[in-house]
């Protein structure tokens, strides 16, 4: 077993992993790359807590062998806030109590965030669409649905003009 | 234990990786292959991907459709001219998993999965296969009843896209959003001066593969879309099922379930009359 060194475009930087044959995206941000944002849920492809953009579509970092995506753009929620104000998805989740446990939460952020990348004026119906891949066992939905539709409002506003 | 990722960028890499193991499995989205590696006990020493191969194109000349083996799911309904296909997307897993899942791999994807390949069989589709030295082409049913040589590799699909409001599609599963497929039906009926002419279904979730459902085919064509010739043709379609039991319904359920499908795919709000 041979291994190998992959390199992403993680979270803006180029970074090189040595990884072992098969590792998977999922393992290589949490296990090599130290972030721990994104969660390991069911390595199944059916939980979507490990839902990452991978050059600029959400998918699934636990079904996705990094030999396969050398030189993709991947970005983790670690990357959302900017210096110290939170993305707009993650202030609604926070202002709107849409954690819980918070188990789910990055990969609903990520799947949000790939919704409104092509929808920036989702319906309810969209919204749930769009995070019908995500499970979240505090059954916390509604508060969820609820922020994300928030955050699609707070992000169609027009830019505060700086001081 | 896996022991080598090939991700090759021509048929010729391909054919390489597959010589120096023949045991190799194929992957493209990874939602078929990833979920059983990442389990474990899997026998598999070297994973070959799709990804790189050049086959994420879709191409549409003279009203036929030529859609790469490799495109995702969710491409296929960003297309303006396959936005009869939504419904069907829409009805495919989650759309995280259908940024990832593929055209081709849904061809091989277990039953009661698969709903893409039920409508490819109705469209009447046919696949490209290459071999080791030849291509040869193939009707998406006969790949999906019998899979392929070892060493083959569908590229390439293509259908005739329908005329408007001739494609039908229904999907029962046990949630709205996000379920496999209790009874899936997928039927082109043209209509020549009021009666049906060369009419394809086929159903999912009925049977270890997909199949056509030629029982009700054959009831229905030379005839009027009227409830009566639908409601009697679709009861034929025992003839063509042999549901098997699983957590989401029981053998019995799908079949009793199966003919009240195929005419609410068919005549939709009509089919709720008695």
């Amino acid at each position: 077993m041979k291994g190998s060194v992959v390199s992403l475009i993680l979270n803006g930087v180029e970074r090189e992993t040595l990884v072992v044959p098969g590792t998977t995206l999922l393992s290589l941000l949490r296990e090599h790359q130290s972030l721990t944002g994104t969660r390991r849920g069911c390595d199944q492809g059916t939980c979507g807590s490990c839902t990452v953009m991978v050059d600029g579509k959400p998918k699934l970092a636990c079904l996705i062998p990094v030999e396969t995506i050398v030189g993709a753009r991947v970005e983790t929620v670690e990357n959302l806030a900017l210096n110290n104000d939170l993305h707009p998805l993650q202030q609604a989740f926070i202002d709107g109590f849409a954690t819980q446990c918070g188990f789910c939460t990055a990969g609903m952020i990520m799947a949000a965030k790939g919704l409104l990348a092509i929808n920036p004026n989702p319906g309810r119906d969209d919204v749930i669409r769009a995070i019908s891949g995500n499970v979240c066992r505090c059954t916390g939905y509604e508060a969820i649905v609820d922020a994300i539709m928030a955050a699609a409002k707070e992000m169609a506003k027009p830019l505060k003009k700086s001081a | 234990m896996l022991q080598t990722v090939v991700t090759p960028t021509s048929l010729a890499e391909l054919r390489k990786a597959l010589k120096q193991d023949s045991k190799a499995i194929l992957t493209a989205g990874g939602t078929i292959v990833m979920p059983m590696v990442n389990q474990g006990a899997h026998g598999v020493e070297t994973l070959i991907s799709l990804g790189k191969l050049g086959l994420d194109a879709i191409a549409i000349k003279k009203g036929v459709a030529t859609i790469g083996t490799a495109v995702p799911i969710a491409e296929l309904g960003r297309h303006s001219e396959l936005k009869f296909l939504l419904p069907v997307i829409d009805s495919i897993a989650s759309p995280t998993i259908r940024n990832m899942a593929t055209v081709g791999g849904n061809l091989f994807a277990k039953q009661p999965y698969g709903d893409l390949a039920v409508c490819l069989i109705a469209l009447g589709a046919v696949a490209t296969i290459a071999g080791a030295k030849t291509k040869r082409i193939a009707p998406v049913e006969e790949v999906t009843a019998k899979g392929l040589k070892l060493g083959e590799l569908v590229t390439q699909i293509s259908f005739t896209i329908p005329k408007p409001g001739t494609f039908k599609y229904t999907k029962a599963a046990r949630r709205a959003l996000n379920s496999a497929s209790i009874v899936t039906v997928a039927a082109v009926l043209p209509i020549v001066k009021g009666v049906v002419a060369n009419c394809r279904i086929a159903l999912g979730g009925v049977a270890a593969k997909p199949v056509r459902a030629k029982s009700v085919e054959k009831l229905l064509e030379a005839k009027p879309l009227d409830y009566a010739h639908v409601k009697a043709a679709a009861a034929a379609a025992a003839k063509d099922i042999s549901p098997f039991s699983d957590s989401y319904a029981s053998a019995w359920y799908r079949s009793r379930v199966t003919p009240v499908h195929i005419c609410r795919a068919i005549l939709g709000e009509a089919a709720n009359i008695n």
